[in-house]
């Protein structure tokens, strides 16, 4: 069957098991992400982020985009996940107050509402006329496999993926560098600063024997 | 599937992580609801991607996955280090810039 004879009969409708998986899905992701933004205990709302992702890779399935349906469940529910936990074991606090609901703030949800009405109408959600309600075009077999995005990635991409893998090494070094401890170098700096003002009383209590510390360690040499 | 529905929960996906990002103090929420943001976008993208018979918007969307991880790592060491720094990780009291 030509799916552009069936769009121009009475508009696209798409087969009825798109539409439940999709519904379905989309209820899913919806609600998780709802519950990732709401819950008081963080490792809760890690747990909801993952069924999020792991919803949103049937979604990707669902657009054909299969190489990327498994990457957001390697790396997303996989990796930056795990990254997620293992902060969270570290600094597990609670807020005393995790969402607070004051007048300006529920006039922002009511502009969010209408943002989200002129997005809806701008991409042309319910109007028949529009190509994005039209059916999507009928893609080739290889469409979103690894093969396929593979060849475009190597051959037209090569230098973004290279420089992706420099801001994926300069992450590593950042992360380590920052998240580092610092006790030792505060310690050191503490220390000198309490023997300069130790050095500095003796100077003011006995004015002039302050060479003698720099006589011994000249003789220690 | 038409494209219109997924862009429209790309974009409720995209409001829910800006809404987390905002009203939240609790400074891994925030982080959680920036790849919220992020998946919408991503999700944005592959919706057009399928629109226009292109794979390139799939390159587009692994590039922001690997960028997404390199975000988390060096969000999460920040975090890290601010609570290491002042025992709290959240944002109302991480106020040293306001002096």
């Amino acid at each position: 069957m030509n799916p552009a004879h069936a769009a121009d009969a009475a508009g696209y409708s798409a087969p009825t098991g798109d539409v439940i998986l999709f519904a379905v899905m989309a209820a899913w992701v919806t609600f998780f992400a709802l519950f990732t933004i709401t819950r008081r205990n963080p490792v809760t709302a890690v747990m909801s982020l993952v069924a999020t992702f792991f919803g949103l890779a049937a979604i990707y399935a669902s657009l054909d985009a299969h190489f990327l349906a498994v990457l957001q469940v390697l790396v997303y529910a996989g990796a930056i996940m795990v990254l997620f936990i293992f902060v969270v074991m570290i600094l597990n606090r609670e807020e005393v107050a995790p969402l607070a609901l004051r007048p300006t703030r529920i006039l922002g949800v009511v502009a969010a509402a209408y943002l989200l009405y002129v997005f809806a109408s701008v991409v042309g959600f319910g109007d028949k006329a529009a190509p994005t309600m039209a059916g999507p075009p009928v893609v080739a077999e290889t469409y979103g496999t690894v093969a396929a995005i593979g060849g475009i990635l190597f051959r037209e991409y090569l230098y973004p993926f290279e420089a992706i893998s420099l801001l994926l090494l300069v992450a590593i070094v950042g992360g380590v560098v920052v998240s580092r401890s610092h006790q030792k170098e505060v310690a050191a700096l503490r220390a000198a600063d309490y023997r300069k003002r130790v050095e500095e009383l003796a100077e003011h209590d006995y004015p002039g024997t302050q060479e003698e510390p720099t006589a011994t360690a000249g003789g220690h040499h | 599937m038409p494209s219109a529905y997924y862009l429209v929960l790309s974009f409720v996906l995209f409001l829910i992580g800006t809404a987390g990002v905002l009203l939240r103090r609790n400074a891994l929420i925030v982080l959680m609801g920036i790849e919220l943001q992020i998946n919408g976008g991503n999700l944005a993208l592959l919706a057009f991607a399928r629109q226009l018979g292109d794979q390139k918007g799939h390159v587009f969307a692994f590039l922001v996955i690997a960028l997404a991880a390199a975000e988390a790592a060096v969000g999460l060491a920040i975090l890290v280090g601010l609570f290491r720094s002042r025992q709290t990780i959240n944002l109302d009291e991480a106020t040293l810039m306001k002096r």
